[in-house]
């Protein structure tokens, strides 16, 4: 493991996650495109049920 | 303290769900062959039909169940530091479900219970079924007694203080269990073993379908819990760093186990005996409990990160990179939240009321929640028991490599077999068929992706195999005295000193829960006893 100094230690467990940030964006931004696509683009297409 | 007999409690339950879970996955592998229609001399509807009902049982009530009990009691008595209240009444627990376990399995294995792991009326099965499965579902409950009674005491000797994370959680299952059970209690209770008893002539289907949806859901996050328990009290110390909050993990608890339960009818979406409106209160609930779901994923990633740049990772993603992919614990978890990603996709779209009529009965079910349950918890069950093994036994895993590979086949196995069985659903191939009798076009397009499915599920038995050799090994390896591991529960950076009492005690949820409970449910069973139905007579065995 890559030895820090406690000071440095402290600014990193104090500091806002920011990497978990974008990736949640990225995982929840990612959800609605493809919602979006498969009733926009799979689901409607289809038409009622005659 | 001489947690021996703990110890034992604890491997015992273990060892049954998992010898449960291997004899299912050899079923799993021959149902996507049968089912390809790729071998004729495989070809049986009542042999299909017999090993899907038992590989059901197997895995969603026996591997899970006894793995929940072992689990649960090796936390409790490993965070409380404290033996295990009245084990003999967790052994009486144990003999009575595993009783249970070989009773059911008798007509399963004999094709007089092929009613699938849902069982729903009015297909019938052997009384003894319904026995065997009653006996299971109470020797938990009296596990879920011990963990609440436990819970009390410690909290009785140690007022004020916040309850160890792993307890808490593991206290909100128990609690959820015994809520979630009570559904398909009054259902077997009441309407299929009287049938089968011949002492009705008919039933309710529609009765019988609204109580099995009271379990459907949170049966589920019954079975996710542990998973998410190991999420929040192992990952963040395994991967060497902090857990981000404590208080969030308790909230996302507590709404998991309040909001798991008043939302099942999205099970229902396409049945005729629940209004509308009920289905729609139930369907914006299920929205409601994707909540805790995306604060773990937060808080996890959240504490993975401290982790990761607290082992030299710079930049927005470089953390990731430097976590210990060796370890077996952080890389389950990375693969299980991959999962979890894509399962939970699914699952927004099955919840979602007008598409939930384009894949409900498809083979898009089956392929979500194998993603969800076989992948991203059954994944973090081998790493817990990777994790438990050394610790119960005494004696070091005997292959942590090997660990290794087993999680990354079952990851890439689950991958193979669960994205084909999504496209499959789309396509229009329903669930619960043991073969593909028409020759058309359309179900000729089905076989690549049938092809892939059996490669996949290849790949899913070898790991399984992985899995129980390298535990045999270990449990069979000669003893060492220098083995001085001890588990390690994970903590935030600032040690929590006191909660608020909301978010230490369960009194307060369980009556929010009994609330939610009488107006989700209260009039769409209460209404079959105003107003006019007619049975149905058994069918089946």
């Amino acid at each position: 493991m890559n030895q820090i100094d406690e000071e440095e230690r402290k600014r990193i467990i104090e500091s806002s996650p920011v990497g978990t940030f974008a990736l949640m964006a990225m995982v929840v931004g990612s959800m609605v495109i493809a919602w979006l696509f498969l009733y926009f683009g799979v689901f409607i297409p289809r038409g009622g049920i005659n | 303290m001489n947690d021996a007999a703990e110890r034992k409690l604890a491997l015992s339950h273990l060892w049954v769900a998992f010898i449960a879970f291997i004899l299912a996955c050899f079923m799993g592998e021959y149902q996507v062959l049968e089912r390809s229609g790729f071998v004729p001399a495989l070809e049986s509807p009542a042999v299909y039909f017999a090993s899907v009902s038992t590989h059901g049982v197997l895995m969603a009530f026996v591997l899970t169940t006894f793995f929940i009990m072992g689990f649960g009691y090796y936390t409790a008595t490993t965070s409380l530091k404290q033996p295990i209240w009245n084990i003999k009444l967790a052994w009486s627990g144990f003999w009575i479900s595993l009783l249970g376990t070989a009773m059911a399995a008798v007509p399963l294995l004999t094709g007089k219970a092929s009613v699938l792991y849902t069982f729903y009326l009015p297909m019938q099965a052997h009384v003894a079924f319904y026995f065997g499965a009653t006996l299971l579902v109470v020797g938990s409950w009296f596990w879920s007694a011990i963990m609440l009674v436990m819970f009390k005491q410690w909290k009785k000797a140690n007022p004020k203080k916040p309850v160890p994370l792993a307890m808490f959680a593991t206290t909100a299952n128990a609690l959820l269990w015994l809520w979630t059970s009570a559904g398909v209690a009054l259902l077997v209770l009441f309407q299929a073993i009287p049938l089968a008893m011949g002492w009705m002539d008919t039933v309710d289907p529609g009765l019988a379908r609204t109580l099995f949806a009271w379990t459907l859901h949170p049966i589920v996050y019954f079975w996710l819990i542990p998973a998410y328990t190991a999420f929040y009290v192992f990952v963040p110390k395994q991967a060497g760093g902090f857990l981000f909050s404590d208080e969030m993990a308790r909230m996302a608890f507590i709404v998991l186990a309040v909001f798991a339960l008043p939302i099942g009818f999205h099970h229902l979406y396409m049945d005729p005996e629940q209004a509308s409106g009920w289905k729609l209160l139930h369907g914006i609930g299920t929205f409601v409990v994707s909540i805790p779901t995306l604060v773990t994923g937060f808080t996890v990633i959240a504490s993975l990160e401290i982790a990761g740049r607290l082992r030299g990772g710079k930049d927005l993603f470089g953390w990731i990179g430097s976590l210990p992919w060796s370890n077996s614990m952080v890389l389950a978890v990375i693969l299980s939240l991959l999962m979890l990603i894509l399962g939970g996709f699914g699952g927004v779209v099955n919840a979602s009321y007008a598409m939930n009529a384009m894949i409900h009965n498809t083979a898009w079910v089956p392929g979500h929640f194998h993603l969800i349950f076989a992948g991203t918890t059954v994944i973090m069950y081998f790493a817990i028991a990777y994790y438990l093994w050394p610790l119960l036994l005494k004696k070091p895993l005997f292959s942590k490599q090997m660990a290794l590979v087993q999680l990354w086949t079952w990851f890439i196995g689950m991958g193979i077999l669960t994205t084909p069985w999504h496209v499959l659903g789309l396509l229009g191939q329903p669930r619960r068929i043991s073969s593909v009798v028409y020759n058309t076009l359309l179900t000729l397009a089905w076989k690549p992706y049938e092809l892939a499915m059996i490669f996949g599920g290849l790949i899913l038995l070898g790991s399984a195999c992985l899995f129980i050799y390298n535990l045999v090994k270990t449990q069979l390896a000669p003893s060492t005295e220098t083995f001085t591991e001890q588990v390690e529960y994970a903590e935030t950076y600032h040690p929590v000193a006191s909660v608020p009492e909301y978010l230490n005690d369960f009194k307060l949820w369980n009556r929010v829960i009994a609330v939610l409970m009488a107006i989700s449910f209260g009039v769409p069973i209460l209404q079959f006893f105003f107003m006019d139905t007619f049975g149905s007579p058994a069918w089946g065995y």
